[in-house]
């Protein structure tokens, strides 16, 4: 590939450096901002759980409207259609299973000091075994997560490094570590402080961006959306452009649901909404939390916009097809708004992956901690089990980025949809735990673990549309894993429970 | 019973005060927002009615504005059910 001429200038790149650094700065001053003691686990991975409605909206905002979003889910529109749509309907319902659960949750965890969805598994079922094993499905599930943030970054700085320096994939290596090293040293010090300030700096940029492209569409791209959605039906996307295609039907239902289902499973969603100061401002501050899936909709939309944009067409197919997707945002903000606005959008995209990943792998290090160390080791002292916590949380980060160097970016995205898999199958005990203590425990270890394995069994096994996808033929129609699985999982908690109720009452 | 004891008792009979809630919600107040949060969990299960391109918006085919829509609608439901399930609470 000959040199292209650079997309980024020095303006740009000013721009861009000069704003990391001002995030770089909010995240150390965290340690500073409502001071606590950050030897304490409550305070370093929860922010001592007074954060109030604005801030639990700003700080879960940023912590759930990820790389997926930006990255992901225009992606998957931009190559495959209407289908990636499902994102919409999953952010407008999640939201009203979370205000239900995650207080109660909240509540829970107030009462009793506990830091991790695990911590009130092990006490609702007074198994720390059954605890470890949802720890241990959160720590796992998280990776990828993490991963597909990286994946995001590295998107931008293609973007931004293309025409600039010959190989783009070593520079922005070395780029991904740096930031990386910065953002372990900031967690480590001001742990979900700094995580707050900086997801409100996220936000904004991301609001900015998302807002500057649509008022710039008139302008730079003939025809608006009307010509795109023109262009995007000629290239025949398989799902469709204008409407979902009718086989597709349950693949779309499936989908959301499963993702909706899943998401407050996931430890650093359950992380964001315990810091919450009272359990009235974290149902407020989740029930507005639709308000910022706008935001995620017209990004998914932009995934059929590029295609209206002969200019960013041309950019995008310097790359091999693959590739193109997750380069979507980041090339319409190039080719739409004036360099000083595209920096900031591309910072938006850049920091949007940095925070998220800081959350996931601290609720990481609390799982590992609370519920799997300190079971082994039950004298870890409170400033021990911190000090453990923040160490792990920079070593899953650095386990993340090394996997994303070794392993190709299309796996990464396919192993994200493995890892929603994989939590779906803590539901019973986490989110039927809320609403009684009458499930018996081992049926909710042979339920996840049937569960579990079932669903990696269908993900890995040749099957179409292919194998190493999350759906499964079922009576002709694509289904999600994650329900085909959880179903199976919900069927055997049941009937295990009725049955060990059985015994004890003719016991 | 040691001051000590008294102290961390009085403690959590404060967290208690302030974390119990669902417990004297009236009936038709759960009610109400049950069937507010189930609302947009039926509206987007029911596929066909919104998988069409007309009316247009901007050039937007229905099926994309409409679903968008209805992330506002959503987070205003779910806004009013939260205040039935809280009522007079910080």
């Amino acid at each position: 590939m000959s040199m292209a001429s650079p997309l980024v200038g020095p303006l740009g790149w000013g721009i861009f450096l000069g704003f990391f650094i001002v995030f770089i700065f909010l995240g150390f001053y965290g340690a500073r901002w409502r001071r606590g003691d950050l030897n304490q686990l409550h305070e370093w991975a929860l922010a001592g759980r007074r954060l109030g409605t604005f801030l639990v909206w700003f700080l879960v905002g940023a912590d759930l409207y990820t790389a997926y979003t930006f990255v992901a889910v225009p992606s998957g529109v931009f190559a495959s259609g209407a289908l990636y749509f499902y994102a919409v309907p999953y952010v407008a319902t999640v939201f009203a299973l979370a205000a239900v659960t995650m207080p109660a949750l909240w509540r829970w965890s107030r009462l009793r000091n506990y830091v991790t969805a695990a911590d009130f598994v092990q006490d609702r079922f007074k198994s720390k075994l059954l605890a470890g094993f949802i720890a241990a499905t959160g720590v796992v599930a998280e990776f990828p997560y993490i991963a597909l943030q990286i994946v995001g970054m590295q998107a931008v700085l293609t973007i931004m490094l293309l025409g600039i320096v010959k190989n783009v994939k070593m520079v922005s290596d070395i780029a991904l570590t740096i930031s990386f090293i910065i953002l372990a040293a900031f967690v480590y010090t001001s742990g979900l402080r700094g995580a707050t300030l900086t997801a409100v700096f996220k936000d904004v940029l991301v609001f900015l961006g998302v807002i500057a492209i649509l008022v710039a569409v008139p302008f730079v791209i003939p025809g608006g959306f009307a010509a795109a959605f023109k262009a995007a039906t000629l290239k025949a996307l398989p799902t469709g452009v204008s409407t979902l295609k009718s086989p597709f039907f349950i693949t779309y239902t499936t989908l959301w649901m499963g993702s909706s289902l899943a998401l407050y499973l996931y430890p650093h969603s359950v992380n964001g909404a315990l810091s919450a100061e009272s359990d009235k401002k974290l149902a407020m501050s989740t029930a507005l939390l639709p308000i910022y899936g706008i935001a995620l909709a017209l990004l998914a939309m932009y995934g059929i916009l590029v295609y209206g944009s002969p200019e960013a067409m041309k950019i995008l197919s310097l790359f091999p097809a693959s590739a193109r997707g997750s380069l979507v945002i980041p090339t319409l903000a190039v080719t739409a708004l004036p360099e000083w606005l595209a920096a900031l959008a591309l910072l938006g995209v850049f920091v949007g992956g940095l925070v998220p990943a800081a959350i996931m792998a601290m609720a990481q290090a609390n799982l590992l901690v609370r519920n799997i160390i300190k079971p082994l080791h039950p004298r870890i002292t409170p400033p021990g089990e911190t000090r453990a916590a923040k160490w792990a949380s920079v070593i899953f980060k650095f386990l993340a980025l090394g996997f994303v160097f070794i392993v190709p970016a299309t796996y990464a995205i396919w192993l994200q949809l493995l890892g929603g898999i994989i939590i779906t199958q803590t539901l019973p005990a986490v989110f039927l735990g809320l609403v009684t203590d009458k499930l018996d425990k081992y049926s909710l270890m042979t339920g996840w673990a049937v569960g579990l394995g079932l669903g990696i069994y269908m993900f890995i096994t040749p099957h179409k549309p292919s194998a190493m996808s999350p759906l499964y033929p079922i009576a002709g129609h694509l289904v999600f894993i994650a329900i085909i699985a959880l179903a199976v999982n919900l069927l055997i908690v049941l009937i295990g429970t009725g049955i060990a109720m059985a015994i004890r009452r003719s016991a | 019973m040691s001051a000590k004891v008294l102290l961390k008792n009085h403690y959590y009979i404060v967290i208690i005060m302030t974390t119990e809630t669902s417990k004297n919600i009236p009936t038709w107040r759960k009610f109400v927002a049950g069937i507010l949060f189930v609302i947009p969990w039926v509206l987007y299960t029911l596929l066909p009615i919104y998988n069409t391109i007309q009316p247009e918006l901007g050039g937007v085919p229905f099926f994309y504005w409409f679903q968008t829509l209805w992330l506002l609608i959503s987070a205003i439901l779910f806004v009013i059910g939260v205040l039935l399930l809280y009522p007079g609470k910080r």
